[in-house]
């Protein structure tokens, strides 16, 4: 910390930033991360943070004092990679900035509102004796007040909110009889936790305080004392894992997000060196508290796997010993299939590394690498900074945790292409084999039976559809990022044509797979959201959708339609997308972005050998 | 080991300077809030926070509110960290 101060009294602003950020991430004490935090604020006057991130606007609502909140929120936001402006609303003035359309809230225009809500703040609590049924009923009422404050803050501002549930109180005057009583006020509380998971909405976004709280212990969390004396709704033992699971969620939501785990083998996926000890000397399994420890790390990873987190295999040893555990040992709970890549050879890892991530297609910034040699992880870390690297202590019972603190697989909604993921993949690499074997490539196209479905975008597929829009780099024209709500509005838009593309061959279902959106201004129509996922390059896609672009245009006398590429490190894939389909270049910008248009009555539609169809 | 009136006087006087964003601060027995800028109801937490975590002592409820000075503050830690000895 004495460093960091030298650092910004001498103007070394940028490594002063980085020493912040690196000893931010690495604090999980209260008192010096509120420290930091206000080194922060001091740091900031003289100079910015170099380098771009996304923007993200924050409302801080307070039921609770959220005073001393407020910086290290900015701290660990940081952390997180956004560039985030927090407004803070008084003490206790939640529900009317939520109600009231022209509250200081609402003109701030937040993307996300933080409710920061305590059991404190709830309207009504059972009476002794009522009965389970009417506690039930209380519960759910309960539930719907706060949830009916978070509809109305969305009417009027349309930003994602984040409201916490509700820890258990400290003392059980009903002792363990309390839970066989629901008239007590944690069963009480238990209920109503329930029924606001139940019950939210997609907007609103649920910190799991209860959780949280169990983790630590409510008698660590909430410290009475200085509630009483100030409001603090959470101890400053606690503050960072407050703060910073807070910062998970809107990472979640507007930042980038791991897709990818990379795993080492030995010492890290069981116990031993697979080379040295032979498949049958590692410890993996039951009868040896170490060997159990790693089988618990497995079982963490495959709950990872299944919904939706792709696992590869980064491992310093010869392909057959690598392979050979998940073979001989029936104690390993990840099998060979879990892995969409499996990387065991004697080449460094960062290079591994950059070619798993060019083999599935995603991002450097989507890899989480986890290897129980610091030697390994500094190598990574040094060589490919966008990767992010979890230190792991000695003990494998450890690591589910510090995987678990690390917040990188937060994710606000799950859809069905999450839970496919690694089948998606597999099948994939089964398509590439088929090509490899075909012979002309609109030939193999033939053969692949494909068949595709466009809609305009509907409920059940926002999430995905939202999770596209903010996750493509490559095919993606102009890199808009807008959250589910504003998604949600443009489907709701009588002026403007959205569209979404599902894909399906003989090989099974690709999902949803692109997405389009173009507003409708009297007889021109302007294209301002075009992605798609890199999976399906070259399959048709690309075609299909222009085709049924120009068709809705024909249909809405719409003379031009107008597309724009904005340039990006990630998307010059694209560059000539536009040219591809026919249009016109109507001019380059100093940006390097274009803009191109084609008129309707020039558009001669594409033959595609993907069949449209409503639905399959 | 009892600690130091002198040494509770250094490690507190560095405290301060940090919490209240001030190298140059000095602090004496009757410094209290009213003299200090920046040492408002927020701040006098985030100060008795620190000297718990720095002293590894706690203060009870009616000393969150009331301790009023430094003086007193400097007593409670002696008195504190004695009964620990």
């Amino acid at each position: 910390m004495q460093q960091l101060k030298t650092l910004i009294g001498n103007s070394a602003y940028e490594e002063a930033w980085s020493r912040l950020l690196e000893l931010g991430a690495a604090t999980t004490d209260g008192p010096t991360f509120l420290s930091l935090a206000r080194l922060r604020q001091k740091l900031l006057k003289r100079a910015p943070r170099p380098g771009t991130r996304r923007r993200v606007k924050v409302a801080l609502l307070g039921g609770a004092t959220t005073d001393l909140l407020e910086v290290p929120l900015l701290l660990a936001l940081d952390i997180m990679e956004l560039d985030a402006c927090v407004h803070r609303t008084d003490y206790n003035t939640f529900a009317q900035e939520m109600l009231d359309a022209s509250s200081g809230t609402v003109a701030f225009a937040p993307d996300v509102a933080v409710v920061v809500n305590t059991s404190a703040n709830l309207p009504a609590w059972p009476e002794v004796g009522d009965s389970r049924e009417r506690v039930e009923q209380l519960a759910e009422k309960v539930a719907d007040y706060w949830l009916k404050l978070c509809a109305r803050l969305h009417e009027n501002a349309r930003c994602e909110i984040v409201l916490n549930n509700f820890h258990l109180l400290p003392t059980r005057p009903l002792g363990n009889l309390a839970a066989k009583t629901p008239w007590d006020p944690n069963s009480f509380i238990r209920r109503l936790n329930l029924a606001l998971g139940d019950r939210a909405p997609a907007f609103v976004h649920l910190n799991d305080i209860d959780a949280l709280s169990s983790m630590y212990g409510v008698r660590q969390w909430f410290d009475s004392r200085y509630w009483f004396h100030a409001r603090q709704p959470v101890s400053f033992n606690c503050l960072v894992p407050y703060v910073l699971n807070t910062a998970h969620i809107v990472r979640a939501l507007f930042g980038a997000s791991a897709k990818c785990l990379v795993l080492d083998l030995d010492n890290t996926l069981w116990g031993g060196i697979v080379g040295d000890d032979g498949p049958e000397g590692i410890r993996i399994g039951e009868g040896d508290p170490v060997g159990e420890a790693y089988k618990g790390f497995q079982e963490y990873v495959r709950r990872l796997n299944e919904r939706g987190i792709l696992l590869a295999v980064c491992s310093k040893n010869d392909e057959v010993s690598a392979l050979a555990p998940f073979t001989s040992r029936p104690e390993m709970v990840l099998k060979r299939e879990n892995f969409v890549a499996f990387k065991a050879n004697w080449d460094a890892k960062p290079d591994n590394l950059v070619r798993i991530a060019a083999e599935l297609n995603i991002g450097l910034d989507s890899l989480v690498f986890v290897d129980d040699n610091p030697a390994e992880r500094a190598h990574v870390r040094q060589r490919l900074p966008d990767v992010k690297v979890i230190d792991l202590s000695e003990d494998p019972a450890d690591y589910p945790v510090l995987l678990d603190d690390s917040g990188l697989f937060e994710i606000t909604a799950l859809s069905a292409e999450d839970q496919n993921r690694t089948l998606q993949y597999s099948e994939n690499a089964e398509r590439l084999r088929s090509m490899e074997s075909a012979g002309e490539y609109s030939d193999y196209l033939a053969t692949l039976e494909q068949v595709g479905v466009i809609r305009p975008f509907d409920e059940p597929h926002l999430d995905r559809i939202t999770q596209l829009v903010n996750k493509s780099n490559q095919f993606n024209l102009t890199t808009v990022r807008l959250s589910r709500s504003e998604l949600a509005t443009m489907m709701s838009d009588a002026n403007r044509l959205t569209a979404y593309v599902r894909l399906a061959d003989r090989f099974g279902d690709n999902g949803l797979i692109s997405v389009l959106a173009a507003r409708h201004d009297g007889t021109e129509l302007w294209i301002d959201l075009w992605l798609m996922s890199c999976r399906v390059l070259k399959r048709g896609v690309e075609q299909l959708l222009c085709n049924h672009v120009f068709e809705w245009a024909l249909e809405h006398d719409v003379r031009r339609v107008h597309g724009s590429y904005l340039p990006t490190a990630k998307n010059r894939l694209v560059e000539k997308h536009y040219r591809a389909l026919g249009f016109d270049m109507v001019d380059q910008g100093e940006d390097q972005g274009t803009r191109w248009s084609l008129a309707v009555a020039s558009f001669r539609p594409f033959k595609v050998t993907i069949a449209l169809k409503e639905d399959y | 080991m009892t600690v130091q009136p002198s040494d509770i006087w250094t490690r507190l006087t560095a405290l301060f300077q940090d919490v209240l964003d001030d190298p140059d601060l000095a602090i004496t027995p009757v410094t209290t809030a009213k003299d200090v800028p920046g040492w408002d109801s927020l701040t006098h937490i985030q100060l008795l926070v620190a000297i718990e975590g720095e002293f590894n002592i706690r203060f009870n409820t009616a000393e969150v509110a009331a301790l009023a000075n430094v003086g007193e503050m400097v007593v409670l830690i002696a008195e504190r960290t004695a009964q620990k000895s």
